[in-house]
């Protein structure tokens, strides 16, 4: 699988647990707010979003429905599950003790 | 937590599989929605749609890709992968099904002679015999250094001696055997008992099924008028009785208490040291009676089995029986001199025989086991070498490689599965037909389990043969040269000559197996069809033989013996279709029979240790008509000498070569040493006659020096009957039977039997390896042409356009015939060279097993030889054929 190269492998799946935690959305209007929440610093294609969705649909942590779109078409709509908050809460903790990690470090001042 | 995922997980697993299509559907939508909303987006920015169209698809990149990625994630489609590989293996195996026959017969052949014979060599060779810590049994036998005899039955002082004077058994026991009549409660039937001292089951560590077996009393004089069942009698007789223990039988008019009924697996039996040679039924105790601890009164007639103290070798016990009987044999020296004893472990005792046969095969069957999985290996590699262009492609338009993997493990994995089922198949058949096809009078196994860590390993070695060189190739070209293969229309070259180079090595090693097992299989033909030719010094052709066995009860005294045979044997001749009936001590070729040293007065009195020994056979009226035996001088015992002791005695030829250097027999004196000394000495047999030589042991051992009495000289009370037929012998059991039952209804006929069965058992551990070991030459025969002709095949299939250009460009068929034989000729050559030398230093291990052929016999090797190379030429030639027919034309369009 092609992972969005500047994208810390498994944040892509913390990312969209924490998207889809606000509210359930089809995976066009995931792609949107993606980009526009990150402002667009984080890069990921349309097309890799799809398979990362998949897996946490097939994992267990979203589940998805098809109903009507904003613009009034069928589309495929995703919601957390209550596994997928748990995980949520698992990966945002690991993502803090990482980010403070590496946060302090780079802090540390050069001799 | 796992469980609670599984609620969500499920249902999508399930909707995957079952619901294949939907889902897919939803998958295209999902993305066609998206890529729609981005079209409108890249449309509102200002693009005409067309641009519009193109942009989103380059946003997307890779629709497809993606899908396959959303499929991956589904986590079901390993299965439906693995069906449609499977589908598709199936196929592939279905267009080639030549290839796809012979890849799964040698898989068969491999896996399933393997089984087979590593299961038969397991049950009799490695699995625990059913005795406590049976590996520290032993039996030990008398050896006789003059007659280099190793394994001679025990005298019972000797063993009383051994008994008291040795360090390194924690247990003797004496075993000796007799057919006894079994009376009361139904039909009477002749048994044999086993007479043995009373601490025989302890020494084996066995219990008895029921009841509590034999206590230390029971070896008392008087308390030992118990008795011990088989299972096999127990159920036969007694219906099973599971009150059995307490009553009562009669044996040989002697009342019995019964203590115990054996264990169904108990089958303790040494054929070697029996008088009757055939498996006892009842285990009693018996003390030895004083007379038996002089060696003046008793000769050897036992079996000793003894179990080894705990830390003690058998090697340690050699030495100090060696030392025992050195001893004895300075203290005794008219009886134990030149006498030593042998220390032999029961499970080699029990294999003997047919151990160097089952270790032969094994060998021979290793040998078929390599060259099926060179065969397999080939095979594979050939077919590889044909899917470079289609793996090369498969690659290139985007399949993982771990993909590719997973479809060529499932093909090798079907023809492994395939092969593997044929191979079990075959491997239960095989371990069937192996005991059936075995000696029945060497190996008592109905029954051997199928082993199954055996059939894994074979398996096992096969497909990872299969695997190794079937599938890495294609993997590792499929990720090297994917640019090259397809530049070159699927030809790589360079991997192509490193597999032509790995494929004649294993068609040279192959042949040079084929050739090793072709080469043991015509020595054991040849030596087969030499033993076949031996004259056995008797016609065993129409010649029934049974033994009756007159209770002492019964028949007390010598005279009453001596008739009741006359008459039988009268009655016996009389019968329609018998042309002469005569009594023999011992059933020719049964491997039985009495030895003992004879003193010719002629000849200065020694030690009797010092003596020559002689084979004694005790004979009835007719007897040299009878079995055919030619007199060459002298003449036969007459009525009178039949009737009562005369001593009169004929002697065979080899008495006369060995023993008379050049002095005339006839009239010669003998004290023949089976009767007390005062006797033999005093009332010595005259030689009356010279008589041929009877191969009495086997048919490969010589005839050894005989003497003949008549039954008056020394009565038996059992005796042989041989009745001349004039056709089926079989045919006149019945009649014979009746003649018995009107002198004594209560006396049973037993071993009955023809001459030519017992000749034919004689040989049969012979036969069995003939049989077999020629089973598995033909197989590796044929795998090692089959391998060669793939491999020529193959060459013939890659040069197709290079054979065309040389006929185009003038070539004769003659010539292209050379280019391929010449290919294979060189492949042969040197496997059979391989095969010769090879085959030189391994048959040597086989010499044991040959009669009167060397193990090096030039004419066998040049034999195979010749026939290995003709099989292999002509596998050459089908290929080689199709090389001359190729159409220049046709071959230079096909490139």
């Amino acid at each position: 699988m092609s992972k969005p190269s500047d994208l810390v492998q498994g944040t892509l799946d913390l990312l969209l647990l924490k998207i889809l935690a606000l509210e359930s959305m089809n995976g066009w209007s995931v792609s949107q707010r993606l980009r526009q929440i990150s402002g667009e610093v984080l890069q990921v294609s349309d097309g890799s979003l799809y398979p990362a969705l998949h897996k946490l649909e097939q994992e267990g942590w979203i589940t998805a429905e098809w109903r009507a779109s904003e613009n009034n078409r069928r589309a495929k709509f995703y919601a957390l599950t209550r596994l997928g908050r748990k995980q949520l809460e698992k990966e945002a903790a690991n993502w803090d003790r990482l980010s403070g990690a590496i946060t302090q470090i780079i802090k540390l001042k050069e001799a | 937590m796992s469980w609670q995922r599984w609620i969500y997980i499920a249902p999508l697993r399930l909707r995957s599989l079952f619901r294949r299509e939907q889902v897919e559907r939803e998958l295209d939508e999902e993305l066609r929605y998206h890529l729609e909303r981005k079209i409108e987006e890249f449309a509102a920015a200002g693009l005409s749609s067309e641009e519009a169209r193109h942009a989103a698809m380059r946003a997307m990149d890779g629709i497809e890709r993606h899908k396959e990625e959303c499929r991956d994630m589904r986590k079901v489609n390993w299965l439906e992968d693995f069906w449609q590989d499977l589908k598709f293996a199936v196929r592939m195996l279905r267009r080639t099904p030549g290839f796809a026959a012979v890849v799964v017969l040698t898989l068969a052949l491999g896996i399933g002679a393997n089984s087979a014979i590593f299961s038969v060599i397991d049950g009799i060779l490695l699995q625990p015999l059913p005795y406590g810590d049976s590996d520290r049994l032993v039996i030990v036998w008398e050896n006789n250094l003059r007659r280099s005899n190793l394994y001679n039955v025990v005298s019972p002082p000797n063993f009383l001696d051994w008994q008291a004077q040795n360090q390194v058994f924690s247990g003797m026991s004496y075993i000796s055997d007799l057919r006894g009549n079994l009376t009361g409660g139904g039909e009477p039937e002749q048994i044999v008992a086993e007479y043995v001292s009373a601490n025989f089951f302890s020494v084996l560590g066995v219990n008895p099924l029921l009841g509590p077996g034999f206590t230390p009393e029971n070896g008392e004089d008087g308390k030992d008028k118990v008795v011990a069942l088989s299972y096999g009698l127990w159920k036969r007789r007694f219906g099973g009785d599971p009150g059995i223990v307490g009553k009562t039988i009669e044996l040989n008019g002697k009342v019995l208490t019964i203590v115990g009924v054996m264990p169904q697996n108990f089958n303790f039996f040494i054929k070697q040291g029996t008088l009757s040679g055939e498996k006892p039924e009842v285990w009693s105790p018996w003390v030895l009676p004083p007379a038996y601890h002089h060696r003046k009164d008793i000769g050897r007639f036992m079996t000793v089995v003894a179990r080894l103290q705990p830390g003690i070798t058998k090697a340690r016990a050699q030495t100090e029986m060696t030392a025992i009987s050195a001893r004895l044999a300075k203290e005794y020296p008219d009886f134990d001199g030149n006498w030593g004893a042998t220390v032999i472990g029961l499970r080699e005792q029990i294999s003997g025989d047919l151990r160097p046969a089952l270790m032969l095969l094994l060998g021979a069957v290793g040998f078929v086991l390599l060259i099926a999985c060179a065969n397999v290996s080939s095979l594979l590699l050939a077919r590889a070498a044909g899917r470079e262009r289609e793996i090369g492609i498969r690659t290139a338009i985007g399949a993982s490689r771990w993909r590719l993997a997973r479809q060529l493990l499932t093909e090798s994995l079907l023809l492994a599965l395939i092969g593997g089922s044929a191979g079990i198949a075959l491997a239960v058949w095989g371990t069937n037909l192996l005991l059936a096809a075995s000696p029945s009078n060497l190996l008592d196994m109905q029954k051997v389990p199928l082993d199954w860590r055996i059939l894994s390993f074979a398996c096992g070695i096969t497909m990872f043969a299969g695997l190794l060189f079937g599938f890495l190739p294609s993997y590792m070209s499929a990720r090297g040269a994917i640019a090259e293969t397809l530049k070159e229309g699927g030809r790589s070259a360079s991997a192509g000559r490193h597999r032509r180079t790995i494929r004649s090595a294993f068609v040279v090693a192959q042949i040079g197996m084929a050739l090793v097992l072709l080469a043991g299989s015509g020595l054991l033909l040849r030596s087969f069809n030499l033993l076949l030719r031996v004259d056995p010094g008797f016609d065993a052709r129409n010649l029934l033989t049974f033994t009756v066995t007159l209770p002492s009860a019964k028949y007390g005294s010598d005279p009453a013996v001596l008739a009741f045979f006359r008459h039988l044997v009268e009655r016996v001749s009389k019968i329609p279709g018998v042309r002469s009936a005569t009594t023999e001590s011992y059933p020719p070729m049964s491997g039985l029979g009495a030895a003992t040293s004879v003193h010719i007065l002629s000849q200065p009195a020694q030690a009797a240790s010092e003596l020559p020994t002689a084979a004694v056979r005790v004979v009835g009226p007719d007897y040299l008509r009878t079995m055919s035996i030619p007199l060459y001088t002298g003449r036969e015992f007459n009525d009178r000498e039949l009737a009562e002791m005369r001593h009169v005695a004929l002697v065979n030829q080899s008495f006369v070569d060995k023993y008379f250097f050049g002095v005339n027999p006839l009239g010669q004196k003998l004290a023949v040493h089976m009767k007390s000394e005062e006797e033999s000495e005093g009332k010595p047999s005259e030689i009356i006659g010279v008589v041929g030589d009877v191969r009495m042991i086997g048919l490969d051992t010589p005839a050894e020096p005989t003497v003949y009495w008549p039954h008056p000289e020394l009565v038996y009370s059992r005796m042989t009957i041989l009745a001349r037929t004039s056709g089926d012998p079989m045919a006149i059991v019945s009649s014979a039977r009746n003649e018995l039952h009107q002198m004594d209804a209560d006396e049973p006929m037993a071993s009955i039997v023809t001459a030519e069965q017992l000749l034919s058992d004689s040989f049969s551990r012979s036969r069995f390896t003939t049989i077999v070991l020629g089973v598995f030459a033909g197989a590796a025969l044929v795998l090692a042409a089959v391998g060669i002709y793939g491999v020529v095949a193959y060459t013939v299939a890659q040069r197709t356009s290079e054979i065309g250009i040389r006929v185009a460009m003038g070539a004769q068929r003659r010539d292209v015939l050379r280019l391929i034989l010449a290919q294979g000729g060189r492949l042969i050559v040197s496997g059979v060279a391989l095969g010769i030398a090879a085959g030189l230093l391994i048959t040597r291990l086989m010499a044991g097993l040959l009669y009167g052929v060397s193990a090096t016999d030039p004419l066998t090797f040049a034999g195979v030889a010749l026939l290995l190379m003709a099989v292999a030429l002509l596998a050459c030639f089908v290929p080689a054929r199709r090389a001359m027919r190729v159409d220049p034309l046709t071959a230079l369009r096909y490139e």
